[in-house]
């Protein structure tokens, strides 16, 4: 009953995805229902056309029985997506996105497409990103050392994708510096 | 209870119902921490102890509020669907009670068998928790008994398959030969681990000698040993 194997190193993309879908989107709901007690807090009431805030995971849920709309979140449009690549292809840095963007948008492309205007592009878009920002991530791999190494502005899923490599790089580079007074201080 | 009165139990209005800061994560660029819920207190534990190296302290109130609140809601569905009376709106709404219910045990259970794998490979070479009073205090009653259990059967097995066939000197576990690795070994703390900083935090030292002053909202790699105490004190989160 212990945690399987292949889940011992690192979190799944599917359990992050599921993290995220604890956050909030707006809706446009196609049924009423009453205010109602979840354990991650009260949401509603419901009441078409109005939109409300609910959780991803309950969006998704609706959308997929037809219940609803989902309202993309403003970063998820070709605008901001278009300014957001020049900006990470003109400059050194990681360019900031929400933390989970990776997995929110995954999700509502893969339920929501017709709510998304011009779904096609975005994907391309965040496609695009989404290769600038990991050859980035490969440089900064030349910054590593046994102490530290900081990383502005990454995300969640881009974190998950560097992990089991750079835990590694790091975990080489303290055996190779290892001292006895570092062991001791650091009780290893 | 009345089947009215069982619906109306769903509904926010009811006092039974302390909500612990409702407010979520905005899907906005906020990086400010609102009050966590109880389910993003567990998360957060959740994550931080898929991450750890090491065996963090048991989330026993945030674990047995949320399996009281599960109890609470699952009743709560029960009663309704039983009530022939409950209407198809009614459904749509129970459903998706339900469908949070599953999302939570999903999360508490994944939580538990992390801990149970940790307890239990800490254990396995080393009897690493039976000998730290330590580590025994980050456990439950519940997976103290396991790791026992659990040590007790290995430590038979090398007795009757290896260690009763050796010379009496080499039949113990604890042995410490100088140059080899010790046979009792703990986590390694030195891993490296992705920490985010949820305040401000005091200096801590790198393994380099330099200190590190984390910003809040700060992403940093960095060996577990330098982070523990931070991480202990909540001030930041494995991601």
């Amino acid at each position: 009953m212990a945690l399987p194997v292949s889940l011992r190193n690192s979190v799944t993309p599917p359990e992050l995805e599921l993290i995220a879908s604890e956050e909030l989107v707006e809706i446009i709901p196609l049924i009423s229902m009453e205010r109602t007690a979840f354990i991650s807090g009260a949401y509603g009431p419901l009441r078409p056309p109005n939109k409300a805030k609910i959780p991803l995971w309950m969006a998704i849920n609706l959308k997929m029985k037809k219940k609803c709309h989902i309202v993309p979140p403003n970063w998820l449009s070709v605008d901001f997506l278009q300014d957001r690549l020049a900006l990470e292809t003109s400059r050194q840095e990681f360019s900031q996105f929400p933390f989970r963007f990776t997995e929110i948008a995954k999700l509502l492309l893969d339920v929501a497409p017709d709510d998304i205007q011009n779904s096609e592009r975005i994907r391309s878009l965040l496609k695009d990103i989404r290769e600038v920002r990991q050859a980035k991530s490969r440089e900064g791999l030349q910054k590593i050392d046994h102490s530290e190494l900081s990383l502005p502005n990454l995300c969640s899923m881009e974190i998950n994708e560097i992990r089991p490599f750079f835990v590694r790089a790091m975990g080489v580079l303290t055996q190779l510096t290892r001292d006895p007074v570092a062991d001791s201080q650091f009780d290893v | 209870m009345s089947p009215r009165h069982i619906s109306a139990a769903l509904l926010d209005d009811d006092e039974d119902f302390p909500m612990v800061g409702v407010a979520a994560p905005d899907l906005n660029f906020g990086v400010d921490h609102p009050p966590e819920t109880l389910l993003q207190q567990l998360v957060r534990h959740w994550l931080n102890e898929r991450h750890a190296p090491d065996i963090l302290p048991v989330q026993a109130e945030v674990l047995g509020a949320l399996l009281d609140h599960i109890r609470r809601q699952t009743d709560t569905v029960q009663a309704l669907r039983g009530d022939p009376d409950t209407s198809e709106a009614e459904h749509a709404r129970i459903m998706l009670v339900q469908t949070e219910v599953e999302r939570v045990k999903f999360v508490v259970r994944s939580y538990i068998r992390t801990r149970l794998y940790k307890a239990l490979q800490i254990e396995k070479f080393a009897r690493y928790i039976v000998a730290t009073s330590e580590v025994q205090e980050k456990l439950s009653q519940a997976e103290l008994d396991h790791a026992r259990r659990f040590a007790q059967l290995t430590e038979n097995h090398f007795q009757a398959s290896v260690l009763q066939s050796l010379p009496p000197h080499q039949q113990g576990l604890e042995d410490n030969t100088p140059f080899t690795p010790p046979m009792i070994s703990g986590p390694d703390k030195s891993r490296a681990v992705f920490v985010h900083a949820r305040d401000e935090c005091p200096p801590v030292r790198l393994p380099d000698g330099t200190t590190m002053q984390m910003q809040k909202g700060q992403i940093v790699l960095t060996p577990y040993a330098v982070v523990e105490q931070l991480l202990a004190m909540g001030s930041v989160e494995l991601i």
